[in-house]
């Protein structure tokens, strides 16, 4: 009866499922987009930096010297490469020293990276601005921030003394010759970070097969928990620390939940909005159908059985409107994820300095439909109960005078 | 304050920046030369690392010349401070490094004392305010002797991180004992202290200086002062970007 009710006033009909296809899609393609330009912003920056997971010598997270180390032997890298979600694994050396060309002597960040394992994990060898990046087999080759060079006058080809304190304790110097100008997004890095490769670094600060760090990329963000648990069974009894970019990057998870609780706040906004609009709906049909209503309650039906014939209708419309919905949406979603759309205007030069691609970026992740439907269903559902109540409550008498 | 008993109230009449003056006066003339030899011992090391140097101290002139003799890989390494500045050395890269005032107080030669302590960068006088806070009738490590306790508190000004230094300076012939340095938390941050005192010229002399920074578990550096010569006649030609690159 419930669905014959439904198809007597088709316009009405029509108008209802729209709204609950409209809040639908719309919620959807929100909340992918937000999925969507988290994944990229948590994508780019880990490329900046020292991707999704790191592992480090104990403590040194707190303290960055060369006491915290790991060692970073064969074994290691061959669990960490099949460790599950790792696509990459780039191991560093990072620490302190002085470094000098004529009379200009700038305190600056020594790290060292391998040259070829780096690029699966960081975007380091495409920022040379100038020169070129590390070479695999090349011997006391540097690499200086665009602007530290510039302080110290180097060019591609000079030789830079670099001055340390070995691991050993004995001071450490050792000419490195110049082979390319980096260009880094953040000033302070530009102006202080010095790149040699991880063998020359190890050979320097007398390290052994140590390392500081050893960063790993995951094939998707949303895999870094597994990642995160498989590294710590890849490196077993070592003393070691594992952490991901949650904990070595807290700005950017707070500014990720900012963004999302401001979306969320919308999209309640929204929902209510569709809420009201299929109340206003049903309601209106309640009340055309007030003598229908009348003459079924004197002839003796219960006002149980009529608001569940209301209350059903409504969910009949919320059901079709979310099968339509999702129809629509995820194939358009599932478009979208796969031809990002470019972005133009100001923002775009400062989003490139920071390494982040000008894109808006879908992502559909399985608890996006779910949720979906479950929220606007549930809409749905507190908002037939006043049209399907007030129905039930028709008086007979009243409904049959106002003939 | 480590030490055990209370300190005894400051006796009348008696200045704390005479006390700070006699103190220096006790390690340095206004030119001294000394030998030394440092030993660093640290958790990684297996066995201490010596470093043999000697140094050319020119006080008034604001100037200091320190040449590594050992070990053989640093071996003619030197530092020359000409007020305000820094430079060192490196006779393997045939370079020398300008080591910028902001430098002044990391390790020199990988050992726990800075290269302010080395080449006296700061001065203990000029770059500190004063306050004696009483007297130690029984210094902890000299229980024999006692110690006025100084309070030096750097200038706002002063290339200097520590909040204060708390210095504990031998009564009667102002030899320094002891010295506490914390930060500007009031966190005690690293401990010197002098020993083997002996009388060298007239003044009484710590020949041993060892410093231990409190939040390195292991660290420590002892300084020994193999020979040392006050009012010595230090040559000007010394004190030179020339003498840098000249070798033994």
């Amino acid at each position: 009866m419930a669905w014959r009710n439904v198809w007597r006033n088709p316009r009405r009909t029509a108008l209802t499922v729209a709204a609950t296809v409209f809040a639908v899609v719309l919620v959807m393609v929100a909340v992918a987009m937000g999925a969507g330009t988290h994944e990229k912003m948590i994508e780019d920056t880990v490329r900046v930096n020292a991707g999704h997971v790191q592992v480090s010598g104990p403590g040194y997270r707190a303290k960055r010297t060369l006491e915290q180390y790991l060692h970073f032997d064969d074994e290691v890298v061959r669990r960490l490469v099949r460790a599950e979600g790792a696509i990459g694994v780039a191991p560093r050396i990072t620490s302190f020293g002085l470094l000098s060309q004529d009379s200009a002597t700038r305190g600056v960040a020594v790290v060292g990276v391998d040259p070829l394992r780096e690029g699966s994990v960081t975007t380091l060898p495409g920022r040379v601005r100038e020169g070129r990046f590390l070479a695999p087999e090349g011997f006391r080759e540097i690499l200086l921030g665009g602007r530290l060079a510039r302080i110290l006058s180097a060019g591609v080809g000079d030789e830079v003394l670099l001055y340390s304190i070995a691991y050993s304790m004995e001071s450490a110097y050792e000419l490195f010759r110049v082979v390319g100008i980096l260009k880094l997004p953040e000033a302070t890095m530009d102006r202080s970070l010095a790149v040699i490769s991880l063998g020359d670094a190890q050979e320097f600060f007398v390290y052994g097969d140590r390392v500081s760090e050893i960063a790993i990329l995951a094939d998707d963000s949303d895999s870094v928990p597994v990642l995160a648990s498989a590294v710590q069974r890849a490196v077993g009894e070592r003393p070691a620390e594992v952490h991901t970019w949650r904990e070595s990057m807290p700005e950017l998870e707070q500014l990720i939940l900012l963004d999302d609780a401001g979306m969320y706040v919308m999209l309640a906004v929204l929902v209510v909005v569709v809420g009201f609009g299929i109340l206003n709906t049903i309601l209106m049909a309640v009340l055309e159908r007030k003598r229908e209503f009348g003459v079924v309650l004197a002839l003796g039906l219960k006002p149980r059985a009529i608001f569940t014939i209301v209350y059903l209708e409504s969910l009949l419309l919320a059901l079709v409107g979310l099968v339509i919905g999702l129809a629509i949406a995820l194939p358009l979603i599932l478009y979208l994820q796969a031809h990002p759309i470019a972005l133009a205007g100001d923002a775009v030069e400062a989003m490139e300095l920071f390494g982040i691609e000008p894109q808006a970026t879908w992502k559909l992740k399985p608890l996006n439909p779910l949720g979906s439907v479950l929220t606007i269903l549930g809409v749905a559902i507190v908002a037939a109960l006043y049209p399907a109540a007030k129905a039930s409550r028709a008086r007979p008498v009243e409904a049959l005078r106002s003939l | 304050m480590a030490s055990a008993a209370p300190l005894e109230p400051p006796p009348e009449g008696v200045e704390a920046r005479d006390i700070a003056e006699r103190a220096e006066e006790a390690l340095r003339s206004e030119r001294t030369f000394l030998a030394a030899e440092m030993t660093v011992i640290s958790p990684r090391l297996t066995a201490p690392r010596v470093v043999a140097f000697e140094n050319w101290d020119d006080r008034p002139g604001r100037r200091s010349f320190i040449r590594i003799s050992a070990p053989a890989k640093d071996a003619d390494t030197t530092f020359l401070k000409l007020h305000p500045n820094l430079w060192m050395y490196v006779p393997r890269v045939e370079r020398t490094m300008r080591i910028p005032p902001s430098m002044m107080l990391q390790s020199w030669m990988g050992s726990d004392f800075t290269n302010d302590d080395l080449v006296k960068e700061s001065s203990s006088l000029d770059d500190y305010d004063h306050h004696l806070l009483g007297v130690d009738p029984s210094p902890e490590g000299h229980e024999g002797l006692r110690a006025y306790v100084v309070e030096y508190v750097p200038h706002e000004d002063a290339a200097v991180v520590w909040g204060r230094i708390v210095t504990w300076i031998e009564v009667e012939h102002g030899t320094p004992l002891r010295q506490e340095f914390y930060d500007e938390g009031g966190e005690r941050l690293r401990l010197m202290e002098f020993g083997e005192i002996e009388e060298v010229d007239g003044r009484y002399y710590p020949r041993s200086w060892t410093m231990r920074p409190l939040d390195k578990e292991g660290h420590e550096t002892r300084i020994h002062v193999r020979e040392v010569r006050f009012d010595a006649a230090i040559e000007d030609s010394v004190f030179t970007k020339r003498n840098l690159t000249k070798r033994r």
